[in-house]
């Protein structure tokens, strides 16, 4: 995997004004993180945590700095772009699943594929793969409220990879859920490295769930503190997945 | 595609707030449609009136009668090929509620004036023999259910019966005639002037006036020079006569109401602006319900104009079924509506005109209701959209 198609963020600084006072809440950060791999981002409340995960998804634009994601500095492109480049490269996974509540499960996978130029047959037959490969082929037509919480992330997940990205970023993906649930969530998200390659970053306050990733990478007051490898995780998961 | 089915599910996420918008829309659509056709009708009788014919009146008002004696001097001016005294008898049938035109008329002569009349049962002779014989439209057999030969005793109000107050006058049905033109009113009934002028005359001692005189010009006439003519003869009295052509005589006639038009297009104004507020307030609530799910399509890659689409659809789609459903309504109820106002509103029709302006007023109520949602919702920021609650 190279460096071209990992992430990049250089000098990065993202600052908020609430009630009149400035937070600074990523500070020059510098980070690397290679394509392909899993990583899992830690750190106490208010450490910049999840502003990086959107500033890397191209939902917040960082006051200076460079994000360099897949090959493309997030910076030079338009807001239209953005969205372009959101809709090829990232997948998301949020802690509240987020699914479109009027939809079927198969509808909310079959979603993003409404910007790609594949046929309506094409969309529909991808989603139900997507849904079959986190187990939920058995789920299509339901809404998200007829789901448990496990299932729910699981189609937020099958709608995270159904357009093949790049990048798939994961914000406590397991915060909402039981253990038996995050379990199932984490051993996905584990084959979805281990099988497909995808590069994931998640967020997440649990050790426990920080095991399933191959490096951590810790923050602290929007700085960098370290980053861990965990090897060879990656081999064990691969089998566990299987 | 997906947008668009997204726009659909959204529209019933809150059924009964739907049902009720739409159900507005549908009044809304369904009165502004309605009271639009008045003003059309009432426009369109004056439009549709003959120019062939000439009404006669006094210069002073439409409520001092005439004398008989006129009608000699009137017909021996050139241009002039029939003559026919008119008096409105504004009489009821049974109650107050059952009442529209009535006219003593010289029969043989408005007949002819009149091609509009096609008589489809009895005969012109029957009426012009039977001295108390009347002729009714068919919109008076439709509503009483009479029929040839029967006695229709008639209160009157401005012609009391020689044998008392209270005792109707009554008139026998010789022939019925229906409309050849869409805007004659079928809900007329016309009776013998001389069985008029005998029973006043017997009651009051005097013989009654003339409330109009009806002309048929000869063919190629100058309406312009024959109405000259016919006011010059009275010039010196002893009243003065004002003649108008029928068009201008049916717009008097609808101006003593007031100004109906303006009063009737300011009511569907009223309709208008309270709809437009109450889908305002709907979409604006439905946007802010919506305010997470657009920043999952945000996030998802869709674009501040998918956002647009949205709500606009929404907003587009609710006017346009409202509308829709309102205008069928008015479709729908125009032959109960042109039957219960025949009298007042003959030829009550919803125009082609109507209905595309009631889909272009569903359009603009659309695109306006939606801006301010889907202004927001192009504006909202992805990730404070997320955070929001459901």
């Amino acid at each position: 995997m190279s460096q071209q198609n990992g992430i990049q963020l250089r000098q990065v600084t993202k600052t908020y004004t609430r009630g009149g006072e400035t937070l600074r809440v990523l500070d020059e950060l510098d980070l690397a993180m290679e394509a392909g791999h899993f990583y899992a981002l830690m750190g106490p409340s208010g450490s910049g945590k999840t502003t990086l995960l959107n500033l890397i998804g191209a939902l917040d634009r960082p006051d200076s700095g460079e994000v360099i994601v897949a090959g493309e500095d997030l910076a030079r492109l338009s807001r239209s772009e953005l969205s372009d480049w959101r809709a090829g490269n990232v997948g998301f996974v949020f802690q509240g699943f987020n699914l479109i509540p009027v939809l079927s499960a198969l509808e909310n996978v079959m979603l993003p594929l409404a910007l790609t130029p594949l046929s309506k047959k094409e969309r529909r037959e991808r989603a139900e793969f997507a849904l079959d490969l986190v187990g939920l082929g058995d789920r299509l037509g339901h809404r998200p409220t007829q789901l448990s919480g496990g299932q729910e992330q699981r189609c937020a997940i099958a709608r995270a990879v159904v357009t093949d990205p790049t990048v798939i970023l994961a914000d406590e993906p397991t915060g909402d859920l039981d253990r038996d649930s995050a379990d199932q969530v984490l051993e996905l998200l584990r084959r979805l490295n281990a099988e497909l390659g995808k590069t994931i970053l998640m967020v997440t306050h649990d050790p426990h769930a920080a095991e399933s990733a191959q490096r951590v990478v810790r923050l602290d007051k929007g700085r960098l503190i370290g980053i861990e490898q965990r090897e060879p995780a990656a081999a064990s998961m691969t089998e566990g997945a299987s | 595609m997906d947008l668009l089915r997204l726009v659909w599910r959204n529209l019933w996420r809150r059924k009964l707030r739907t049902f009720l918008t739409v159900g507005s829309l549908v009044v809304a659509f369904f009165l502004l449609c309605t009271l639009r056709t008045l003003v059309t009708t009432i426009q369109s009788g004056a439009d549709a009136a003959s120019a062939s014919r000439l009404i006669v009146q006094s210069a002073v008002s439409l409520f001092v009668d005439l004398p008989q004696s006129y009608q000699t001097k009137i017909q021996s001016v050139p241009g002039i090929e029939g003559i026919s005294k008119w008096q409105w008898f504004g009489g009821y049938y049974q109650e107050e509620r059952n009442r529209f035109a009535q006219f003593a008329v010289d029969p043989a002569e408005t007949l002819e004036i009149y091609p509009e009349m096609q008589i489809t049962e009895g005969s012109a002779e029957a009426f012009e023999k039977q001295r108390r014989g009347a002729l009714i439209g068919t919109g008076l057999v439709e509503k009483y259910g009479w029929k040839l030969g029967d006695t229709v005793p008639i209160l009157p109000e401005l012609f009391p019966h020689p044998d008392g107050p209270g005792i109707a006058w009554e008139f026998e049905v010789a022939a019925i005639y229906e409309p050849t033109a869409r805007n004659f009113d079928p809900n007329m009934m016309m009776f013998h002037w001389d069985y008029f002028e005998d029973t006043v005359k017997a009651g009051s001692g005097e013989a009654p006036g003339v409330g109009t005189y009806i002309l048929a010009l000869e063919p190629g006439a100058d309406p312009t020079a024959v109405m000259g003519r016919v006011d010059a003869l009275f010039e010196n009295g002893p009243q003065r006569v004002q003649t108008t052509s029928e068009s201008e005589f049916q717009k008097q006639f609808v101006s003593m109401f007031g100004n109906v038009p303006f009063f009737v297009s300011a009511i569907g104004g009223g309709v208008l602006i309270a709809i437009l507020l109450a889908v305002v307030n709907t979409m604006l609530m439905a946007g802010r319900e919506q305010t997470r799910d657009i920043g999952i399509l945000k996030a998802l890659g869709f674009t501040d104009g998918d956002a647009v689409k949205l709500l606009a659809l929404q907003s587009m789609l609710i006017c346009l079924v409202g509308a829709g459903l309102g205008l069928l309504l008015a479709q729908v109820t125009e032959p109960g509506i042109a039957g219960a106002l025949g009298s007042m509103f003959p030829g009550y029709a919803v125009t082609s005109s109507t209905y595309a302006l009631g889909a272009v007023v569903a359009v603009g109520l659309g695109l306006f209701a939606g801006i301010a949602p889907a202004w927001r919702a192009a504006r909202l920021d992805t990730v404070q959209a997320l955070s929001a609650k459901d």
